[in-house]
């Protein structure tokens, strides 16, 4: 039974970790609008965490930047299991504009396995929620997994 | 067979003849050194405990003239020793320090030189302690004060090759000879005034009879002990001298060298001039222990040196003693009798860990210290439980004891009506969470935290050293939790004999002394307490604790795993302290200014008080003579 | 068989009501209440009352990681110890004169057991061996020594307004003289003291603009820092407790007086005035004010609070 109520739970409350990995900070603008009074995320049981150890999803928002490419890897490590890797915007993805730079590393899929990636240049709040919702599905997918 | 009544005396001369037989003997050879010492120390603990069942439990009188020099005509003419209740309860804390600092020196010293003389000086000084506590006879009390000063003023300076420890004997030197001419002039004085130096004798002299002279007596007699006993202002030299003393040595001097100014003190308002019926005297007192306990703790808080930190707490705690003690109500005197066994043993205990610290990472500066808890975690474990005890955490035995001394004051304030006792309370406790705060201080920077590089190859500290610690550890909590049975076999008896004073003027100079003087008695029954269950609060939180361990081992399956790094994973990545994604680097949050916020918002008290304790001999001593000075004009002004 | 009653009803009493469950469920639920309000008072429909519930289930399923620099049994049994010692704390304080075990504690006991949740976060901070941690554990502190000054002056003033000449530290004293001489708060002298205690709740449970201790925006949480899965469950779990432990501290203090007749009756009017409580010295507050400075802080109890205290404290010694 407790089981159950773990993996139920596990869908309702997921805590948010933010990165930014080099983004031009519209991502991350768009991310805080999803939890003011008009988008209010916190009615599904969203939060910002403020440390990896306590968050379920983390996000990732811009290009994996050569400087920030070894934090990344060590925040992720730190996120106890079942976390799922959301990417917000177009960056994590492909890079976007940045593609090419010098001091680019490359999208987020070459160093972690992203469960959701939400599109846009910047993604719509109301797309973030989607996006985030879903990973609290797989979250919850992922706990019954971890049971067996 | 030899009765019961040689034993006191026995004990103090077998320490003093075995100080000198260390030297003889023992000056090459390390084990007939530590054969002596022992059998000293455990002799001298066997004898005071077998004195348990007579004096505690049955109530007699212990009375014992040198030489059979007994009393001609109603005058005391040789030394006589007399066991009461009152120092029977000193005595017991004494020989307790004495036998678990023989202990604990054997591996502690063994790295120093010259340990011949280290063994005399402690054995001179336990004598000395011990015999303070157990005399009758106000003189010799002086004289034991006299040995007692100059070996602890030799055993300060012991590490000389230390910075700071000649400096430190020096002060203590120098004030310890104020305190000791104050007593001796006061001392004179009385003899006097009353042609006679039994104690017992005094007291019944005194009765009705408070002349000019015998104030200036009894003010002078108070400074002394107050310096013997560290109060504020006669302080300062204490705190360098715990430092700078090796830490058994340390352990000595909080656990019984302080006990014997707070008995002098008591023998001295109680006894001798049985003066605590007066209000204003009451308040002095009272004043005294409150500005000490608050100023101890605030001087603590700024400390970056574990012992300095600990020596400050030992001042801080005499505080409430000499406050409680100073109530003159029973529970009061039995609230401060019982802060000061609980002293002796939390205060011991911290001082035992803060060594084996030194001992095993060479250093007690709390910014060069940190993460030792993974290295010693037995040691970790004893020093858990002083702190939590000296911080009066329930159910250790710091907590039972401030209990009673929070109800003892506050209880003075309601029925007397004076406002000042409720301050005082309040001071109390606020004082209280000040102590904790400096030991959370110390956690942090010692014991837990991160471990500095240098300090990789520390090892737990050898058996001989844990065993004493693990003996405190026990009394504190076993004093804490059946407080009702300290109460009742160790602190009422004490505190009946302080009050009762006919009995012990009777069993020493013959019956119907006091009764002719006009002493009368004051009869007393137990304090009253009010509802502190400790037993039931235990049970209470055994259950609870094990219905939680069942839902939390239960849930093996259900809930998530544990993980703690293996050999395999690497130390960065999933087991490294976050850093914000940065590569975790040694970072200690360090002691040396850990409550920043509240030392801000007092940096101009700090500044002052540290501006005080300026280090200068000269100003420790004007203050020592202007509050001399202040208590003279006090006693004058108000209890005469 | 006789004991074995005795034993059954004690079993029930610490581990259904007042004890273990009934103190969690209430807790969690306030905690709920504490942020469903906050919501709706920021305009925002806010998360479901049970949310507490989900976060405490989804963080027993979590994996606990044990830092390498941490020193691992402090670090996993000081969470069980605060919330043991809460546990017991809510069977001292009478629910409007039902109280099984409350005849054995006082006001001092009370005072001291208060403090040991907090030193059980302290030192489980201090063991997980982040420096995020020992900023945390520096800010609780210091935030302990604030509050605790203006808490010792009221609950002193509670002891002698209900005292009078004798020295009454028992919480079985103080409802009764509250049944026999109307509520302790209408008592005007007491006001006072009684804005001052509710002051202080926010600072003992760890609320904004209190939070200084675990301000995740720039300590990581402080103490909580390392913390994750169960004992970070625990902790959150301590926090909700003393919530309802700190509330209902200030409803049998101010207004113990209220008898129905009917414990379940009692029990939930109790509840109820620990709710608004609750709302009226957290959600408000938190609603209408940003974190303070440690100095800032500390200086608020110290000045304000404080004042507030004495004065009820002076009012009550004159014999108002």
């Amino acid at each position: 039974m407790f089981k159950k109520i773990i993996a139920k739970s596990m869908a309702k409350s997921p805590w948010i970790y933010h990165i930014n990995t080099g983004s031009c900070n519209g991502c991350d603008i768009e991310l805080v609008a999803v939890l003011t009074p008009r988008y209010d995320a916190e009615r599904f049981g969203f939060k910002l965490a403020g440390t990896p150890r306590h968050a379920d999803i983390v996000v990732v928002s811009g290009p994996i930047t050569s400087q920030s490419k070894e934090r990344l890897i060590r925040t992720l490590e730190q996120v106890p299991e079942p976390k799922c890797v959301v990417s917000i915007g177009s960056c994590p993805r492909s890079c976007n504009v940045f593609k090419g730079s010098y001091s680019v590393e490359g999208p987020l899929e070459n160093y972690t396995h992203v469960d959701v990636s939400i599109a846009g240049c910047t993604p719509k709040p109301e797309a973030i929620i989607e996006g985030l919702a879903k990973a609290a599905e797989i979250l919850q997918e992922k706990r019954e997994a971890m049971g067996k | 067979m030899i009765s019961v009544q040689h034993f006191p005396v026995i004990a103090v001369m077998g320490l003093f003849l075995c100080a000198f037989l260390v030297e003889i003997f023992g000056a090459k050879n390390k084990f007939i050194r530590n054969t002596i010492v022992l059998i000293a120390a455990a002799g001298a603990f066997a004898l005071i405990a077998s004195l348990i069942k007579p004096v505690l439990l049955n109530g007699e009188i212990i009375s014992y003239w040198m030489g059979n020099w007994e009393p001609v005509s109603g005058y005391a003419i040789g030394i006589g020793y007399e066991i009461d209740a009152l120092n029977m309860f000193f005595a017991l804390l004494v020989v307790t320090t004495i036998l678990l600092a023989a202990i604990y020196s054997i591996k502690y010293m063994a790295r120093d030189h010259h340990l011949g003389h280290y063994y005399t000086l402690f054995l001179m000084l336990s004598g000395s302690v011990l015999g303070l506590v157990l005399t009758g006879d106000i003189f010799n009390m002086f004289v034991m004060i006299e040995i007692m000063t100059f070996a602890s003023v030799a055993l300060t300076a012991f590490r000389n090759n230390k910075f700071g420890a000649l400096e430190a004997g020096f002060k203590y030197l120098i004030i310890g000879s104020i305190g000791s001419s104050m007593t001796l002039a006061g001392i004179a004085l009385l003899y006097a005034q009353c042609h006679t130096l039994n104690m017992a004798q005094i007291s019944a002299a005194l009765t009705n009879s408070l002349t000019p002279t015998t104030v200036l007596a009894f003010a002078l007699m108070f400074a002394g002990f107050g310096v013997k006993s560290y109060i504020v202002p006669f302080h300062a030299p204490a705190a360098e001298a715990y430092m700078t003393a090796p830490t058994s040595i340390s352990m000595v001097f909080s656990g019984m060298v302080n006990k014997a100014g707070v008995y002098g003190m008591i023998r001295l308002v109680y006894v001798i001039f049985r003066a605590m019926d007066l209000a204003p005297l009451q308040l002095i007192l009272a004043t005294f222990g409150t500005v000490t306990m608050f100023i101890g703790v605030t001087m603590a808080l700024a400390q970056h040196d574990f012992k300095r930190l600990l020596a400050f707490h030992s001042i801080s705690q005499i505080g409430y003693v000499i406050t409680a003690i100073g109530l003159g109500t029973v529970l009061g005197l039995e609230a401060g009798l019982f802060h000061a066994m609980n002293h002796t043993l939390f205060k011991g205990l911290l001082f035992l860990t803060a060594g084996a610290v030194l001992y095993a990472a060479g250093t007690t500066d709390l910014d060069k210290l940190g993460g030792l808890s993974k290295k010693m975690p037995k040691t970790t474990v004893c020093f858990l439980i002083g702190a939590f005890s000296i911080s009066g955490l329930p159910p250790f035995n710091g907590f039972a004891s401030k209990w009673m001394i929070y109800q003892a004051t506050y209880e003075k304030a309601a029925t007397t009506g004076n406002f000042a006792y409720a301050f005082v309370t309040i001071v109390a406790l606020v004082v209280s969470v000040m102590t904790l705060a400096s030991f959370i201080k110390v956690t942090q920077a010692v014991f837990f935290g991160q471990l500095p590089e240098n300090l990789k190859d520390v090892r737990e500290v050898p058996l001989l050293m844990r065993v004493p610690m693990w003996i405190m550890s026990v009394l504190c909590v076993l004093s804490g939790v059946f407080y009702n049975v300290v109460e009742k076999y160790l602190l009422t008896p004490a505190a009946n004999a302080a009050f009762n004073v006919t009995n012990y003027i009777d069993k020493m100079m013959g019956d119907g002394t006091a009764a002719a003087a006009g002493v009368t008695n004051i009869t007393v029954d137990g304090a009253t307490l009010s509802l502190w269950n400790p037993i039931l609060w235990l049970v209470l939180f055994a259950i609870v604790l094990i219905a939680v361990c069942i839902v939390v081992l239960t849930g093996e399956n259900t809930r998530g795993r544990v993980l703690a790094k293996t050999e395999n994973d690497s130390e960065d990545g999933k087991y490294a302290t976050f850093f914000g994604g940065e590569k975790s680097t040694h970072s200690h949050v360090a002691g040396s200014d850990l409550f920043w916020g509240f030392k801000h918002d007092f940096k101009g008290y700090f500044k002052f008080i540290q501006g005080m304790h300026s280090g200068v001999v000269s100003d420790y001593a004007l203050w020592a003579v202007v509050a001399t000075a202040l208590i003279v004009v006090l006693m004058f002004v108000f209890v005469h | 068989m006789e004991t074995i009653t005795t034993i059954l009803t004690n079993a029930f009493h610490v581990l259904v009501f007042p004890g273990l469950l009934f103190a969690a469920v209430v807790g969690l639920l306030l905690a709920g209440l504490d942020r469903k309000l906050l919501a709706r008072m920021q305009r925002r429909i806010g998360p479901p009352l049970l949310q507490p519930f989900y976060d405490f289930f989804k963080l027993m399923g979590k994996e606990t990681i044990i830092p390498h620099e941490a020193n691992r049994k402090a670090f996993l049994i000081a969470p069980v110890l605060g919330f043991v010692s809460l546990i017991v704390m809510m069977l001292f304080i009478p629910i409007f004169g039902y109280s099984p075990f409350s005849t054995n504690a006082d006001l001092i006991v009370i005072l001291y057991l208060l403090t040991i949740p907090a030193v059980a976060l302290i030192v489980g901070g201090s063991a997980s061996g982040s420096p995020y941690a020992g900023i945390g554990i520096s800010r609780e502190m210091v935030t302990m020594m604030a509050y605790e000054l203006p808490l010792v002056i009221v609950l002193l003033t509670v002891a002698k307004k209900v005292g009078g000449d004798e020295l009454v530290f028992s919480m079985q004293k103080i409802g009764d003289w509250q049944a026999m001489n109307g509520l302790l708060i209408s008592h005007w002298s007491l006001i006072p003291a009684a804005i001052a205690f509710l002051l202080v709740i926010p600072a003992e449970v760890g609320t904004q603009p209190f939070d200084v201790a675990e301000a995740e925006t720039e300590i990581c949480e402080g103490p909580l820092v390392e913390y994750s899965g169960a004992p970070l469950a625990m902790f959150k779990l301590n926090t909700a407790i003393k919530m309802f432990v700190m509330t209902a501290l200030f409803t049998f203090l101010f207004l113990g007086g209220i008898d129905t007749g009917i414990i379940a009756l009692n029990a939930l009017i109790f509840v109820a005035i620990c709710a608004v409580v609750t709302v009226l010295c957290m959600t408000l507050i938190h609603a209408i004010t940003a974190r303070l400075k440690i100095e800032h802080l500390f200086k608020f109890y110290w000045t304000f609070v404080s004042a507030l205290a004495a004065i009820s404290l002076i009012l009550v010694w004159l014999g108002l």
